[in-house]
C-alpha cells in the first residue's frame, strides 16, 4: 500500500463514518414512525424513502446537484449560513447518505415492528412517558435490527459511485473515495494499482457484512428463547 | 370506589359498563370474550377509542364529555395483565423497579413488594425463564412497586385449572390485607371470586349481567359462564403444633379441619382449595367413612346447568358448593333447608401456592 492509498482509505472511511452518524438518527426516528404510525400517506412516505435504491445513483446525484447548486433550494440556504458543500468531501457524505438511507430505515422499521405494542403500552401504565418508554423499551429491543441495518448502510456508504462523482467530483485528494479511485486507474490503465485498492475494499467490505450477520444470528437464537 | 360509565366499540358487541363499585376488592367475572380484558384496559387508559367517564377514587382518568383523557402514565394505576407483559430485555429486578420512584421509599417499596410475592430468589434471572405463575408474581410485584390507587389484575383462564402452583390468589390475599390497595380481579373461579372480594360484577356480552355480593355473584355466573369453576376457597391459618395423627390441622374462623400433613410445612397463613367434586353429600349421618372431615350442614340453594346440579351448603359457618350429577341431586331430594352432612377427605385440602 502506497501513502496515496492509505488517504484514500481514510478519505473513504471518512466519508462513509460521517454519512452513517447523519442518518443513523434520522433513520431510526423514520423506522420508528413507519412502523408505529398507520397513516394513509405510509405507503407513499415508504415509497419515496425506497427511491434512493432502485433509482440509478447518478440520477439521485444529478437531482442532489440541482438541489445543491448556488441557485438551488438546498443550496441558497447553505449559502447563506456560508457553507459551501458542491465538489468537497462534504458533498460526498451528502450523496452516500441519501444512497444508504432506505438500507437502514427498513431493517430498523421491521425491528420496532416485531416489538408487541402491548409492551410499549405496559410501559406507559407503568409511569413512563412515551419519550421514554422509546428511550427504556423500545431502542433495547430494537437495537439488533438497528445494528444490523447501521453496518448495511456503512457497507452502501463505502462504495458509493453514482451520486458521489456527480456532486462531489472525483478530485484525487479531497473527494477521491475508493470507488472513484478505482475506476480512474483503470481509465488510466493502473490496473495493479487499482488490484490493490479492490482487495482493500473486499476485506472492510467482508468484515462488516460478517458483523451484521453476527448481529442478525445473535437476535434470532434469542427471539427463539 | 370506581364510577365508571364506559363505551368501547368492540369486533363482535359494544362494551358498555355502567356500574358503581364501592368495595376495596372487586371480582369481575364472567365468560371469556365478554369484555372483561377490555373494561381493565379502559380503566388503565390502554384504549383510545374508549369513551364515557371513569372516576377512581375520586380522581377522574376519563371524561370524554370534557374531552378529557388522562394518559396511563399519569393515572396510577397496576395493570397485570393475562400474559404479564414482562419486558423481555430486563432481569426481574429491572422489571420490578420499572416504574418505582427513586430513593430510600422507592428502595423500601421495592423490598415489599419482592417480599410479598415471594420472588427474592429470581431476581436476577429474565423472564423468558420464568414459569408462568412466576411471571404473574412478577409482574404483580412491579404494579405494586409504582403505588397504584388501583391494581388490576387479570387472571389467565388457563390457570384456573392449575390447582397449587402459579395462582395468584394467596398473594392477592396478602396486597388486600397487608397494603389495602384496592383491586379489580378477574378470575373464571367463582370460589375464589368469593374469598378475596365482597363484591362482584359479573359481565355477559360487554354488559353487566349481575353488580353486587359476590355470594350473589356466583349463581349467575353458574348460568352465565360454562368454564367457571367453584372452587371451596379456605383461607386460614395452618396449625403445625396440634398435630391429628398423621394430618395437620387448618383453622378457619372457629372451624378446624384435617389437612395433609405435608401441607404443614410452612405452618402459618394458608389457602387451600377444595373443588366441588371432591364434596361428598349425604342426608343421613356419617359413619364409618374414611374422610377425616366430616360435618353437618344445610342446603342453601340448588342450581341446574346441564346434567349438573350445583349444591350451595352452609356448614360450619361457611358456605361450600358441591357438584352432583343431575340424578344424584333429585334422588337425594336436595332442596333449600334440607339437613345433609358434607364430608371431605383431607387430601381432597390442596393447597394454593
Amino acid at each position: 500500500m502506497t501513502p496515496n492509498d492509505v488517504s484514500i482509505l481514510f478519505l473513504t472511511l471518512r466519508v462513509a463514518l460521517c454519512a452513517t452518524l447523519v442518518i443513523l438518527p434520522l433513520g431510526v426516528g423514520a423506522g420508528w414512525l413507519l412502523a408505529r404510525r398507520a397513516g394513509g400517506f405510509r405507503p407513499l412516505v415508504e415509497t419515496v424513502l425506497s427511491l434512493p435504491l432502485v433509482l440509478p445513483p447518478t440520477a439521485v446525484g444529478l437531482l442532489l446537484l440541482q438541489a445543491l447548486r448556488p441557485r438551488g433550494m438546498a443550496g441558497r440556504l447553505l449559502d447563506s449560513v456560508g457553507i459551501e458543500l458542491l465538489f468537497t468531501w462534504k458533498a460526498a457524505v451528502v450523496a452516500t447518505a441519501v444512497m444508504s438511507f432506505p438500507l437502514l430505515v427498513r431493517p430498523a422499521r421491521t425491528a420496532f415492528e416485531e416489538i408487541d405494542p402491548r409492551l410499549l403500552a405496559m410501559g406507559r401504565s407503568l409511569g413512563s412517558s412515551p419519550v421514554r418508554v422509546f428511550g427504556r423499551v423500545a431502542l433495547p429491543l430494537a437495537w439488533r435490527g438497528i445494528l444490523a441495518g447501521t453496518l448495511l448502510a456503512f457497507c452502501r456508504a463505502l462504495g458509493e459511485f453514482g451520486a458521489t462523482i456527480l456532486v462531489a467530483g472525483n478530485i484525487p485528494g479531497r473527494t477521491q473515495t475508493l470507488s472513484l479511485a478505482i475506476f480512474q486507474r483503470t481509465q488510466v490503465g493502473q490496473d495493479q494499482a487499482a488490484m490493490r485498492l479492490v482487495a482493500l475494499t473486499v476485506v472492510i467490505a467482508f468484515v462488516t457484512v460478517l458483523a451484521s450477520e453476527l448481529v442478525a444470528r445473535r437476535r434470532s437464537q434469542r427471539t427463539a428463547v | 370506589m370506581i364510577d365508571l360509565d364506559v363505551s368501547l366499540p368492540l369486533a363482535r358487541f359494544p362494551l358498555r359498563i355502567e356500574t358503581t363499585l364501592s368495595g376495596q376488592a372487586v371480582a369481575v367475572l364472567g365468560p371469556s370474550g365478554a369484555g372483561k380484558t377490555s373494561l381493565l384496559e379502559c380503566i388503565a387508559g390502554l384504549r383510545r377509542k374508549a369513551s364515557g367517564r371513569i372516576v377512581v377514587s375520586g380522581t377522574t382518568v376519563m371524561d370524554s364529555g370534557r374531552r378529557m383523557f388522562l394518559p396511563a402514565e399519569r393515572r396510577r394505576i397496576g395493570y397485570v395483565p393475562q400474559d404479564a407483559l414482562l419486558f423481555p430485555h430486563l432481569t426481574v429486578e429491572d422489571n420490578v423497579r420499572f416504574g418505582m420512584r427513586r430513593g430510600a421509599a422507592g428502595e423500601s417499596l421495592y423490598r415489599e413488594s419482592v417480599a410479598i410475592l415471594e420472588i427474592g430468589d429470581l431476581t436476577q434471572r429474565y423472564p423468558a425463564t420464568l414459569s408462568g405463575g412466576e411471571r404473574q408474581r412478577v409482574a404483580l410485584a412491579r404494579a405494586i412497586a409504582t403505588e397504584p390507587r388501583l391494581l388490576l389484575l387479570d387472571e389467565p383462564l388457563a390457570a384456573v385449572d392449575q390447582q397449587l402452583k402459579g395462582r395468584i390468589l394467596p398473594y392477592l390475599l396478602r396486597i388486600r390485607d397487608e397494603l389495602r390497595i384496592p383491586f379489580l380481579y378477574v378470575t373464571h373461579n367463582a370460589g375464589e371470586a368469593r374469598t378475596v372480594a365482597k363484591e362482584a360484577i359479573v359481565l355477559r356480552e360487554g354488559g353487566v349481567a349481575f353488580a353486587g355480593p359476590s355470594d350473589e355473584a356466583l349463581r349467575s355466573v353458574t348460568v352465565i359462564d360454562p368454564e367457571a369453576r367453584f372452587d371451596n376457597v379456605l383461607a386460614g391459618v395452618l396449625d403445625a403444633e396440634t398435630a391429628l395423627g398423621e394430618t395437620a390441622s387448618l383453622r378457619v374462623g372457629s372451624a378446624v379441619f384435617a389437612v395433609p400433613a405435608e401441607e404443614a410445612q410452612a405452618p402459618g397463613r394458608a389457602v387451600f382449595a377444595v373443588a366441588p367434586e371432591d364434596v361428598l353429600v349425604s342426608t343421613k349421618p356419617l359413619s364409618g367413612v374414611s374422610a377425616r372431615n366430616v360435618r353437618p350442614g344445610a342446603v342453601i340453594s340448588r342450581e341446574v346447568s346441564g346434567a349438573t346440579a350445583w349444591i350451595r351448603i352452609g356448614s360450619v359457618g361457611l358456605e361450600w358448593t358441591a357438584r352432583l350429577t343431575l340424578a344424584a341431586a333429585d334422588e337425594l331430594e336436595l332442596l333449600p333447608g334440607s339437613p345433609v352432612w358434607i364430608a371431605v377427605k383431607s387430601h381432597a385440602f390442596r393447597r394454593l401456592r
